[in-house]
């Protein structure tokens, strides 16, 4: 990938909307009727550790999978606006039903690796700028129709399409051409070597579609099919009986969607649905203590920084910078915030990946150090600093207020501004001095080209260093990953010294299921459910 | 109930064994508003609740790191964790330590924007039921406008337009409770406008407004003593809703209706960070609801229904 990528997209493949849409709900948005909905969930809880485990039963794990079965699975945050377009994925229920319906050449696996699904092998040529796929043999679509290098090239020129870019046109951005050379081998060619272009096809928004896809009547080569659909309410899965890899154990998969968290839990609660996405990690010790529920707890490279606008006083000067890294206690933070359900940052993105600088000196509070820093930029008596915070996804609210108590310590005074989730991704979302964002899991590369060079379409810090730029240009097209590796870590010693980030933390991705639901495997994506791959589940045997 | 504070004959009547008997005032008259309001069982109840929280807001930001041994933002624990009599909050901060902060601001702001409201509308209620005519008739047809809007939704406006500050909470809870008492001054004064002393004081020039502060306020004050308990009652609703939904007073300031929304999460593992200020919501509106209620009974006649 040569150029920028022109969208937020990656690993998770939205955008804004799932921010959002991962976000505590808008404040605006707590209606009488939310009201309501939150005490019958809270009432119910209540009933829940009032008679602890009325209904206890006992499930083998060992047993040899089940097959068949409905697995009913509750989301938030869908709307009228969901879609089964294979290559448009806006929220976490689009992802579940595009990772279901479809299956992409590449994908990441639960260690975040690249893992081949249609895929057998792919290879650049010397210089990067050719890499050739080959496809394994006897792939069929749901439909029974054969899956050849025809459909794969149809793709990628619709996934690129100029008129019409598709969610991850923007990893795509150095695409120039496919070529079928024969029945299981794509050519592809990029205007400029990407050494990394395995990384931008592992993706769920990059499903191989037939050369007539109709995005209405739905064909894929996913482990389920479409049985039906409707937006913003529910999706019905069948088993695609010509499924390339081992058949999923279910007969049947329904989405369910919900409007809030509290409906979400109450819905498990009372067996309504057999799992749920992404639950509030304050609620992890109620759920495990109920003895019919499990939770799903994977680490994830998921960050919730604060973003230092490296443009504007008091964070032009670097010292200022370094005194906010450290006035940040990380484990407090990890504490408090996540309820300790994550692993402390240090100033820098992307774990999974492998050139993860884990020698850099871990940052933690050094109060003495940050003083002397803020006293030598001319704040001998410390400073005041606003810092905008919404509710764009759990825990950022909390983070601004457990940092502006931390920084106190440090002489700095955190006034926090408390503002919509609308009013944060308005006008003056990237302007904001001083505030906060997340990302979910992604390689340095692909991260940084969306947050941290000029051409970035996310450079929340303003941070932009013609060097660093340079190094991510060479490291791009170097195929030598011990090569690309020392360049990427050059870069990132940059970032480290000198960026707008204080990234304090990843945040575990946490789920709950019914203890009967089996083979979820927790998943560094930070998709909900074990990134969704429902191909694995089945419904053990309850006695 | 018997009322003997209104009785002239026990008024009247010296208390055995005094020796001097007081000097005899009028025999009609009827003892003070408080004394009247502490004589029903509802006004009791009232004092006594509406006393007991206000008592916690004022002395509780004091108190609290004393009693709890935290800070009101110190963080004790990891999040609900029963830590400390009360409990952890969603931060890990004390339940008990932010309660007992949590009033203050809650119950300034709830007296500062009734006071707001009261001065305002009764400017207007007085102008317009004492001005009489086309004056009163446009005065109070622009207020019906203001009426027509429901409270909650002009704060939410005026709060998103102009950012969540202490002052917007302010004005915009006050302001909009002008017009309801602008009704009720207004209704008040049309009772007084053609008494004698008025137009005892119109015949001897003395100036509109005085007329207004010094004759007709003095005695309208018993309709609008039970508007403002009534009002105050619907301010603390108002301000711990805003505080509820995010747009009132700010994290991490402790406040009770922050505090529900923070903490509601985790009823079922730690519910004293949603009770705790529920309680005290519920018992200072009760409170101040039967104080009004009892002060209306006081003032609206002389004789007390017994209770």
């Amino acid at each position: 990938m040569g150029d920028p990528a022109s969208s937020r997209t990656g690993p998770i493949g939205s955008d804004r909307a799932v921010r959002r849409e991962h976000g505590l709900p808008v404040a605006v948005e707590l209606s009488r009727r939310r009201l309501l909905g939150g005490s019958l969930a809270l009432g119910s809880l209540g009933v829940l550790s009032a008679c602890s485990a009325p209904t206890a039963f006992e499930v083998d794990a060992d047993a040899p999978p089940v097959q068949g079965g409905t697995l009913r699975v509750g989301l938030s945050g869908g709307s009228s606006a969901d879609s089964i377009d294979a290559h448009i994925t806006v929220n976490s229920g689009d992802s579940a039903r595009a990772i279901n319906l479809y299956e992409p050449l590449v994908e990441r696996d639960d260690e975040y690796k690249i893992a081949y699904r249609l895929a057998e092998s792919m290879e650049p040529n010397d210089d990067g700028s050719v890499w050739t796929l080959y496809l394994r043999e006897n792939l069929k679509f749901s439909d029974g129709s054969d899956l050849t290098a025809d459909d794969v090239v149809f793709t990628f020129e619709r996934v690129t399409d100029p008129e019409d870019p598709k969610t991850n046109a923007s990893n795509l951005a150095t695409f120039d051409r496919a070529v079928a050379v024969d029945d299981r081998t794509v050519e592809v060619h990029l205007t400029s070597p990407n050494a990394v272009l395995d990384d931008a096809l592992a993706q769920y928004s990059m499903g191989v579609v037939p050369r007539d896809y109709d995005p209405e009547n739905p064909v894929g080569a996913g482990p389920f099919k479409l049985k039906s659909f409707t937006a913003g309410v529910s999706t019905v899965l069948e088993r695609n009986p010509h499924y390339w890899d081992t058949a999923p154990h279910l007969d049947q998969v329904e989405l369910l969607n919900f409007n809030d968290t509290d409906a979400l839990i109450n819905a498990l609660l009372s067996s309504q649905v057999d799992c749920v996405g992404q639950i509030p990690v304050a609620l992890v010790e109620v759920l495990e203590s109920d003895e019919r529920m499990a939770v799903l707890n994977s680490a994830t490279g998921m960050w919730l920084p604060f973003t230092m606008r490296v443009d504007v006083k008091p964070f032009d000067d670097v010292r200022v910078r370094r005194a906010f890294r450290l006035a940040v206690d990380r484990e407090q933070m990890i504490d408090q915030v996540l309820s300790g359900h994550g692993r402390p940052g240090n100033d820098m993105f992307s774990p999974y990946d492998p050139s993860y600088p884990r020698d850099f000196p871990q940052r933690d509070q050094d109060v003495a150090e940050a003083k002397r820093l803020l006293s030598e930029a001319g704040y001998p008596d410390g400073l005041t600093v606003e810092l905008v915070t919404a509710p764009i996804q759990s825990g950022v609210v909390e983070a601004a207020q457990v940092f502006a108590q931390q920084a106190k310590d440090v002489g700095i005074t955190v006034e926090i501004r408390r503002v919509d989730t609308t009013t944060f991704f308005g006008d003056q979302y990237l302007q904001w001095d001083f505030a906060q964002s997340f990302w979910y899991t992604r390689n340095f590369l692909p991260q940084a080209r969306n947050c941290a060079t000029a051409e970035a379409p996310f450079n929340e810090t303003a941070w932009t260093d013609q060097e660093f730029t340079d190094l991510l240009d060479t490291a791009q097209a170097e195929l030598d990953e011990t090569r690309r590796n020392d360049l990427i870590r050059k870069a990132q010693q940059r970032l480290y010294d000198d960026g707008g980030y204080i990234i304090w933390g990843f945040a575990n991705q946490v789920d709950a299921y019914q203890r009967y639901v089996l083979g979820l495997r927790e998943n560094s994506t930070g998709l909900p459910l074990s990134g969704y791959t429902f191909r694995r589940v089945w419904l053990g045997e309850v006695s | 109930m018997s009322t003997p504070d209104l009785d002239p004959e026990v008024v009247a009547t010296p208390e055995p064994g005094a020796v001097e008997t007081p000097p005899k005032e009028s025999a009609t008259r009827s003892r003070p508003l408080p004394a009247r309001v502490w004589a029903q069982t509802q006004g009791k109840v009232g004092v006594v609740l509406t006393a007991a929280v206000v008592l916690v807001a004022l002395a509780g930001p004091l108190l609290a790191p004393w009693l709890t041994g935290y800070s009101p933002t110190e963080f004790a624990d990891r999040p609900f964790q029963s830590t400390g009599v009360f409990g952890t909050d969603n931060l890990g901060r004390s339940v008990g330590a932010r309660f007992l902060a949590g009033g203050l601001l809650l119950l300034a702001y709830s007296v500062l924007a009734t006071a707001l409201g009261l001065v305002v509308g009764c400017t207007i209620g007085m102008i317009g039921g004492y001005a009489g005519g086309r004056t009163d008739s446009v005065i109070m047809r622009l207020n019906d406008i203001v009426l027509a809007f429901p409270q909650l939704v002009l704060a939410l406006l005026a709060i998103v337009v102009l950012g969540p500050h202490g002052w917007v909470l302010v004005t915009v809870i006050g302001l909009t409770h002008a017009p309801r008492i602008a009704r009720v001054a207004r209704a008040a004064t049309l009772g007084v406008v053609s008494e004698d002393y008025i137009r005892a004081a119109e015949m001897y020039a003395v100036p509109r407004t005085r007329i207004l502060a010094r004759e007709v306020l003095p005695n309208i004050t018993g309709p609008l003593s039970v508007e403002a308990g009534l009002r105050l009652t619907y301010s603390i609703g108002a301000i711990a809703s805003l505080s509820f939904l995010g747009l009132g007073m700010q994290p991490p300031a402790a406040d009770w209706g922050l505090m529900i929304n923070e903490n509601r999460i985790a009823l079922s593992v730690q519910p004293w960070g949603v009770i705790l200020p529920v309680l005290a919501i519920a018992v200072l509106t009760i409170g101040t609801n039967l104080l009004a209620d009892a002060v209306a009974r006081a003032t609206e006649s002389t004789t007390v229904e017994a209770s």
